[in-house]
């Protein structure tokens, strides 16, 4: 299919090596915690990017599966007390439960039912975390998880490299014959119908991946922060990953990546701003989206290496 | 000579209108069969409910001994029976290559290994050799007609239904299209249903006509008596001008 270019190669392979000696040229905790989140969020964004930037099925509710995969990591450390690595395996379970719960009814549909499944779905999750309140902890949520890893430099080695091989095979994937089916739905679902193509299969299948590695990302973030609370379901998480996805450039993959880590870092680098930090962010962010609508990561990019390809 | 499609007492009805009635026929191996009509004759809604995009509100389907009228319309495509749209849908943002291809990977077609050689053969048989990589939205609309038939024969079809191929196109576009039909359904071993309201292009290709009128059949026979049968001309090419003056 299309082929990957040496150079986008080697431009991976330079921002990954930035990302994994910046923390060891600053030393300082803070910046290896920044980073985590942002490796985390370059997961939830390249995941969103794999579903709903190739087939156009726009997904308003990530955070279910973010929130699953958290919640399962804290379900595991606090009352089963089992050893913090299965939390992985099994939040990526969860999250694929949940998306066939969702996808199952409403993707065999066209139109707009999807997109407010997932919404509403998150938003239930967010609302039982809070009835179920002597099992969830309800607004304080579940404290005292295990750290997977006990140095915070280690564990954010291993979680920019689980945000590497995530984008890396949702490339692959989106490059395979399968993202060109994925692309086919984006483009017309009834010409893929005459084409002899499965077309909710391959919708559900998709979500199915996508939930599995932004659950895997939510467990991530849990054993990160050795806490989880019902804001990870909420709205305002979906939405973020949403923007820094059309931030990115929509369906790139790679550019969702690169988008959620200077989106995350920007808000970090904002906070000398005080109060002033959301405006500047929020304004950035409209400046984008108004003048860029493909995106900034992804296009710029490709304009820039136009010439080495 | 064997049955392929059995049509039996096919109706559609939306709400009041009954769009398709009591539509009855059969379709030889190998036939190149026409159904004629005017607008709004029921021609593309019967076309829907044969390839699974709307079901009937009564009748049956068979298709190579199969029943398949609650069938989804991908299943009917892998069963052998593909369609073209009167209005071409391309897949845009995507290069002809790829939009043939897609259609490469349905389950029927899938067989072939090299998916990529044969996207590019079928372009090639269609008259779009040696442009797999240009961008779909840069190509006239004669070429996208090619590219959906193409598309169409690239899921194996045992029967190619034709929506309108010719509507909108230019003599010269209409006569080449003519032929390439003309030489699929000689080569390909194809059985072909086709639409189409243009006469006289529709008559030089097919051997057999059913002519519709407000959802019913109203004349089946071969061209030549076809277009002598009074049914058919009152229906189709109206009534005389002097008719309508006197009207």
């Amino acid at each position: 299919m299309r082929s990957i270019a040496p150079i986008d190669i080697a431009g991976g392979i330079a921002l990954v090596a930035i990302l994994a000696v910046a923390p060891m040229l600053v030393s300082s905790n803070y910046l290896t915690g920044v980073l985590t989140v942002c490796a985390v969020y370059g997961i939830w964004a390249s995941s969103w990017d794999f579903m709903s930037g190739l087939t156009g099925r726009e997904n308003f509710g990530h955070s279910l599966f973010i929130g699953a995969g958290a919640y399962t990591a804290g379900f595991l450390a606090t009352i089963w007390f089992t050893n913090p690595w299965l939390s992985l395996p099994l939040a990526v379970v969860i999250a694929v439960a949940f998306s066939l719960l969702v996808g199952f009814p409403t993707l065999r549909l066209r139109g707009p039912y999807f997109a407010l499944a997932m919404l509403s779905a998150s938003a239930i999750l967010q609302r039982l975390c809070l009835i179920f309140w002597e099992y969830t902890g309800g607004e304080e949520g579940l404290y005292g998880l295990d750290p997977l890893i006990k140095n915070p430099l280690h564990y954010y080695w291993f979680v920019l490299g689980v945000l590497v091989v995530t984008v890396i095979v949702l490339t692959l994937l989106a490059q395979s014959h399968w993202g060109l089916l994925l692309r086919a739905i984006r483009g017309d679902e009834a010409t893929c119908q005459a084409a002899g193509i499965n077309v909710t299969f391959y919708k559900i299948a998709s979500l199915m991946i996508s939930a599995g590695f932004a659950g895997l990302g939510g467990a991530l973030y849990a054993h990160y922060q050795l806490q989880v609370s019902p804001p990870l379901f909420s709205v305002v998480v979906s939405i973020t990953v949403i923007i820094m996805v059309y931030v990115g450039g929509i369906g790139s993959i790679y550019g969702a990546a690169v988008a959620a880590i200077l989106l995350t870092l920007l808000t970090e680098m904002l906070r000398g701003f005080g109060e002033y930090r959301l405006w500047i962010y929020t304004l950035t962010l409209m400046l984008i989206l108004f003048f860029l609508p493909n995106g900034l990561i992804a296009p710029l990019w490709r304009r820039v290496t136009e010439r080495l390809r | 000579m064997t049955v392929l499609l059995e049509v039996d007492g096919v109706t559609k009805r939306f709400g009041g209108l009954t769009a398709v009635k009591n539509v009855t026929f059969t379709l030889q191996k190998g036939e190149f069969t026409g159904i004629l009509g005017p607008n709004g004759a029921g021609k593309t809604t019967l076309f829907n409910i044969l390839t699974g995009f709307m079901p009937p509100s009564s009748g049956a389907i068979h298709f190579n001994g199969e029943l398949v009228r609650e069938l989804a319309p991908y299943k009917v495509v892998n069963r052998g029976m593909a369609r073209t749209f009167q209005l071409t849908r391309p897949f845009l943002g995507m290069n002809l290559l790829e939009n043939v291809l897609v259609a490469c990977m349905s389950p029927r077609a899938h067989q072939d290994k090299d998916q990529e050689a044969r996207a590019s053969y079928l372009l090639g048989q269609v008259g779009l050799g040696g442009r797999d990589r240009e961008p779909v939205e840069t190509l006239p609309y004669g070429d996208l007609r090619r590219l959906e038939i193409a598309r169409a024969l690239a899921t194996r079809p045992d029967l190619l239904l034709l929506d309108e191929p010719f509507a909108g196109l230019g003599s010269s576009e209409i006569e080449q299209l003519a032929q390439l039909i003309r030489r699929l359904h000689r080569e390909e071993n194809l059985t072909i249903l086709l639409i189409e309201h243009k006469l006289r292009e529709f008559m030089a290709l097919v051997s057999r006509v059913i002519a519709m009128n407000f959802g019913e059949i109203i004349a089946v026979g071969p061209p030549d008596e076809i277009v002598k049968n009074p049914k058919v001309i009152e229906a189709y090419i109206g009534k005389t001008e002097d008719e309508h003056a006197s009207a």
